[in-house]
């Protein structure tokens, strides 16, 4: 019965909070309907998209590419260390919580605030944005090679521990093989993410195709927008396949 | 061979494993290691090359340390104990030959290693090795492939190659079927007879300890409770041992 009792008083309780939070964010089906029109009228201005700039998108296009591979790659080293040293199984406690902790604290601030931050620290250009992309998927490479490293199989570790070996040739034949596969598909999942990330870095003057798009959509060019955001859709489909079948093949 | 003096072992907060083991094993045994669960065989066979760190005691092998031994002195020791486990604790997603390769990871010079590169010589080691149990066609499969059977003909393939003076083999068929069982059993009763290697074995099954054993060690709570040849163990023993339990 009391059960019951609370089952109904949480009920009521998480509907006014939904009230409450859909009020806050103006959430309005009318409104939805009257904007309507001006969705279609926005698309309908998109076509034809105008080819000629294709190439430029190309070239915006292919730096976007290189920011999230140069960015992920030198994340994925970078968080080599980090990852061991926030392994439970690796460290004591007294390196495990702070190496915890700095990177939950690190990881809770997205890739483009960092972005702000660098393209206040270094200039506009590609460079923030790598900077950017390096600083938050080490955080959340760290974390994730951690995990990985507290799944791993002692009994092989041991076994290879028994035979003689040292420390590093325990590393490299008991540990390593475990976790590299596992390491690899993460890298490869955080470069279709940062692909994604890596298209509004632009925005905000870090480089890459985000910034044709938007300075296409101030300058109300939307068919030159439109061809952009085509060369993007291409890009990050031709990541996603490429990537998703490397990992199929790892794992 | 093997010398132990007064070997205990608790575990925190005071669970005693071992407690008080002398023991002296001569080239060419075949020892079989048998009790209950828990009655420390597991333990015992880990205090030999300190998989497990005895609390208390001594223990040798060859008129060389291996409790209090430095660390490249146990890595020394080490490599002349082969060590075969219930589990096989291959590297799945690594080769059988890598697996077997790593037998000999305490010979080979460090930094190449590392780099995956081991002389020809050892190679062909591993290769032989892999011979013996069979398995020289699997090399290059990953060891999870494998039926169970195989994967612990693979393991000890890798103790082989390290060119052991003993083999520790804890609880090796516990985790087979009594054919596998029969076919590792054979295949350490082939190695001990024919490369005159001491073996070490703990064994839950007594019928397969007294086939197979030329001496069995009946352990009980820690302590040893019989040590003779198989010919000398009778029900009254078997009582003992296991407290009239099981069997």
């Amino acid at each position: 019965m009391t059960r019951r009792v609370r089952g109904l008083g949480l009920g009521v309780a998480l509907l006014l909070l939904y009230g409450w939070f859909f009020a806050a964010t103006e959430v309005s089906l009318t409104r939805f309907v009257r904007g309507i029109p001006w969705m279609a009228d926005f698309l309908r201005r998109m076509f034809p998209p105008d080819l000629s700039v294709l190439a430029s998108a190309a070239v915006g296009a292919l730096q976007t590419l290189q920011i999230a591979v140069v960015g992920t790659t030198v994340a994925a080293l970078l968080a080599l260390p980090l990852g061991f040293l926030s392994a439970r199984n690796v460290v004591s406690g007294p390196v495990f919580y702070p190496a915890r902790a700095l990177l939950n604290f690190f990881r809770s601030i997205d890739t483009m605030v960092y972005a702000l931050f660098f393209v206040a620290a270094v200039g506009l250009g590609p460079f923030p944005g790598v900077l950017a992309v390096v600083t938050y998927t080490t955080m959340t490479l760290a974390k994730l090679y951690s995990e990985a490293i507290e799944g791993i199989e002692p009994g092989p570790v041991e076994a290879i521990a028994a035979t003689g070996a040292n420390r590093l040739q325990v590393l490299r034949f008991g540990i390593l093989p475990q976790v590299v596969p596992l390491f690899a598909s993460y890298v490869l999942y955080r470069l279709e993410t940062n692909i994604r990330a890596a298209t509004i870095l632009g925005f905000v003057g870090a480089g890459g195709i985000g910034f044709y798009i938007q300075t296409y959509l101030r300058m109300i060019n939307y068919p030159a927008a439109a061809a952009v955001l085509l060369v993007l859709v291409v890009l990050i489909m031709g990541v996603d396949f490429t990537s998703s079948r490397l990992r199929a093949r790892i794992v | 061979m093997i010398h132990i003096r007064g070997l205990r072992k608790t575990f925190p907060p005071n669970t005693v494993a071992l407690d008080g083991v002398d023991l002296d094993i001569a080239p060419g045994e075949f020892v079989m290691v048998i009790g209950q669960s828990g009655a420390g065989k597991s333990t015992l066979l880990r205090c030999m090359n300190r998989l497990i760190e005895p609390t208390e005691g001594e223990i040798g092998l060859n008129g060389s340390r291996v409790t209090g031994a430095s660390p490249e002195a146990l890595r020394a020791v080490r490599r002349q104990m082969g060590m075969i486990f219930q589990q096989f604790n291959l590297v799945r997603r690594a080769s059988v030959m890598e697996n077997v390769l790593a037998g000999r990871l305490g010979y080979v010079p460090g930094v190449p290693s590392l780099f995956g590169r081991f002389p020809h010589r050892d190679r062909e080691m591993a290769m032989a090795a892999l011979r013996l149990v069979g398995l020289e066609d699997f090399a290059e499969r990953r060891a999870d492939r494998l039926s169970g059977g195989e994967q612990q003909r693979v393991a000890i393939a890798r103790a082989l190659a390290q060119e052991p003076k003993v083999i520790l083999a804890d609880e090796p068929t516990a985790s087979l079927d009594p054919m596998l069982t029969e076919s590792i059993m054979g295949i350490l009763q082939r190695i001990n007879r024919e490369r005159r290697l001491t073996l070490i074995v703990s064994q839950h099954m007594l019928e397969t300890a007294l086939a197979y054993g030329t001496r069995i060690v009946g352990l009980r709570q820690g302590r040893i409770a019989f040590d003779g040849p198989p010919g000398a163990i009778t029900p009254d023993i078997v009582q003992a041992i296991y407290e009239g339990g099981r069997l």
